[in-house]
């Protein structure tokens, strides 16, 4: 795989996953560490769908996606809304996930060490090979497929929020809960619903993820450093910034490190995570309301006088 | 696994857990600093110990080798024969890395906390969590600074002790060095600094109205709490006698989260819930991860115990802040002689 095309197939995923993260941020204020066990759970479920059914690896998405939604609303109604209800601070909340972040990845131990007794082979580290992906003009179908998953994902998430009632609600909820609830609207079916959604965007991140990397128990733990950047560097309340910030610590993530290995030596290669967390530190302390709260017109018309 | 082997291994994590929650009891207990980065303050202990204390005595002893990790393991096997006929050299090693390590505890954690400057809340606990995760991964995958993934070996202080002795030598050692941290801070956090901390705690804004400087105050007990913690480090890695059991990727859940959930479950602000919490953290723990044959054997699981294990300890922390938010041991106002004295009449009247 191009480094270009890695890059981009990468940074959409982590686009992916950051909206998922924002989403929840805004409707319940809580950053959710388990983000990245949401992909990862996701990605197992993908590949045992693929292993029971040997068919392609594509076919395995919906039900990821139906999973990984699962675990979003698991995780509001059974760690978090009792937790809400008895006001505790967003810092307890923050540890609530970490918390629960433990559990999903003791339940993807469980889960894959099992199964791998099952099926009579290794199961808990994969990946899927280049050969079960499509081929366009000599480009990995993953770029193409990548691509796809998150333009229709944006543009279900803007019909949803702009065109449809539903999503007008939501957006109100999002806004201002307390009004939105005198106007009759149900908050709780809301946030729920946000949720939903963002489990479901991991889900989908989860089922591709394994074209691009090889999947091990732990790998949420360390995707989630990334997608706390990408949300953070754009702006965690919104969702335009997870979009900006997704591409940014993604394709700089990718790109940095490979700049400097050519520089450096491959022994870099090891560091794009810090990459990624060194702009989240940078971010925070320069403008830690992400790249959106920026004035940009200001700064233009400034430099037009 | 021995019935003795059990016990010693609760005593000596009990001892090391226990100056480790306790220091982040006087962050995040005491002071409501949410220090999601706790790991860094014991890799600098790790670091003290494997990087530069290391390095001093391959200096000294003019060892040959090709990376860190051989010539540590060279170092280590001329110290240990030098500590065996001479105790004192031992013990000073020991003090002396313990020393040098809070001194760059204190710096590095005045530094780390910094950010708090302009974030709180939980963008602080995020830049926190991240700042740290950057020195690990910079530590583990680096092999030159402290060995990586492949570790580097350090003296044994005790060497002079027969190996039979060693495990309960070192368990008396840790319990010694918790129960000096745990009478320390029980004074310093009932003099008029602990208030001080629990004032920011409540309220930052009305502290600073009556005229103090909270920066200050966080960077002074970063600085202090770092110091404590960073010696947790040094005593693990000397007990290990090699610092991987630190500088690796677990140790978010290991140096981080397991005392948060320890402070939780003892109860915040309060050294004695904290003790209790780590007890009975350490118990289970303990229990668990030494009949863990025994218990995949017996309930015929077909997956390793670790796995259970975090989800036991995930649930309990959610359980914690569920059911009982103030942990086992309740938060009590602090005994100030005024308060003794209006105690002391009030129950003469009655």
């Amino acid at each position: 795989m191009g480094v270009l095309e890695g890059a981009v197939t990468y940074a959409n995923l982590l686009t992916l996953l950051a909206i998922g993260l924002t989403l929840t941020y805004i409707t319940t204020s809580v950053p959710n560490f388990a983000q990245g066990s949401f992909a990862i759970f996701s990605s197992y479920i993908a590949y045992i769908v693929y292993k029971l059914f040997n068919f392609s690896p594509y076919f395995a998405a919906p039900f990821a996606i139906l999973f990984g939604g699962f675990i979003g609303v698991v995780t509001y109604l059974v760690v978090l809304k009792p937790l809400i209800k008895r006001e505790a601070s967003i810092l307890i909340l923050m540890i609530a996930t970490l918390a629960w972040d433990l559990i999903l990845l003791g339940m993807i131990g469980i889960f894959s060490e099992s199964l791998s007794k099952y099926f009579g082979a290794y199961i808990s580290r994969f990946i899927f090979p280049y050969y079960l992906d499509f081929k366009i003009a000599g480009i990995q179908g993953i770029f193409f497929s990548s691509t796809l998953a998150i333009a229709l994902s944006l543009g279900f998430l803007m019909f949803l929020l702009y065109k449809t009632k539903f999503g007008i609600a939501m957006r109100a909820s999002m806004e201002n809960p307390s009004l939105a609830e005198i106007m009759g609207i149900n908050v709780e079916t809301t946030r729920l619903f946000s949720w939903f959604l963002s489990g479901a965007f991991a889900g989908l991140a989860g089922a591709l993820l394994p074209f691009k990397q090889e999947i091990v128990q732990a790998t949420g733990q360390i995707i989630i450093v990334s997608i706390f950047a990408a949300s953070i560097v754009g702006g965690l309340s919104s969702i335009y910034g997870a979009i900006l910030g997704g591409y940014l610590v993604g394709l700089s993530e990718s790109l940095i490190t490979f700049w400097l290995s050519k520089i450096f030596g491959t022994s870099v290669l090891v560091y794009s995570k810090a990459v990624s967390l060194a702009i989240l530190v940078v971010t925070l302390l320069i403008i830690p309301g992400g790249l959106v709260t920026i004035k940009w017109r200001r700064y233009l018309w400034r430099s037009r006088r | 696994m021995a019935f003795e082997a059990l016990i010693s291994s609760i005593l000596l994590w009990f001892g090391i857990y226990s100056i480790l929650s306790l220091s982040l009891n006087v962050e995040y207990g005491y002071g409501g600093i949410p220090n999601f980065g706790k790991a860094l303050a014991v890799l600098v202990g790790a670091f003290t110990a494997g990087a530069v204390v290391n390095r001093i005595l391959i200096a000294m002893y003019s060892i040959e080798g090709t990376t860190i990790t051989q010539r540590s393991g060279f170092m280590k096997s001329t110290v240990d024969s030098i500590i065996a006929s001479n105790p004192a050299y031992g013990i000073g090693l020991l003090v002396f890395t313990l020393l040098l390590a809070g001194l760059i505890g204190a710096v590095i954690g005045a530094l780390y906390i910094l950010p708090s400057a302009k974030l709180e809340s939980d963008y602080l606990a995020i830049t926190l969590l991240a700042i740290a995760e950057i020195m690990f991964m910079i530590s583990y995958y680096n092999t030159d600074l402290i060995g990586g993934y492949y570790g580097a070996p350090v003296p044994d202080v005790l060497a002079f002790i027969p190996g039979e002795l060693r495990e309960w030598a070192f368990v008396a050692l840790i319990l010694f060095f918790t129960l000096l941290t745990y009478l320390f801070l029980e004074r310093t956090l009932n003099s008029p600094y602990g208030r001080l901390l629990r004032a920011m705690r409540e309220d930052a804004v009305a502290l600073q109205f009556s005229g103090k400087d909270i920066m200050w105050v966080r960077i002074k007990t970063l600085a202090f709490s770092s110091a404590i913690a960073s010696m947790t480090g040094v005593l693990y890695s000397f007990y290990a006698g090699n610092v991987v059991g630190i500088v690796n990727l677990f140790a978010r859940v290991n140096w981080t989260f397991f005392p948060f959930l320890m402070v939780l479950l003892g109860g915040m602000s309060n050294n004695r819930g904290v003790l209790a919490g780590v007890f009975s953290f350490v118990v289970i723990w303990r229990l668990l991860d030494g009949y863990k044959h025994e218990i995949a054997d017996l309930l015929n699981l077909p997956f390793d115990v670790n796995w259970l294990q975090y989800i036991i300890f995930g649930a309990l922390m959610i359980a914690i802040l569920y059911y009982k938010p103030e942990g086992l041991v309740k938060e009590k106002p602090i005994e100030t002689e005024p308060i003794k004295e209006l105690k002391s009449k009030h129950s003469e009247k009655a």
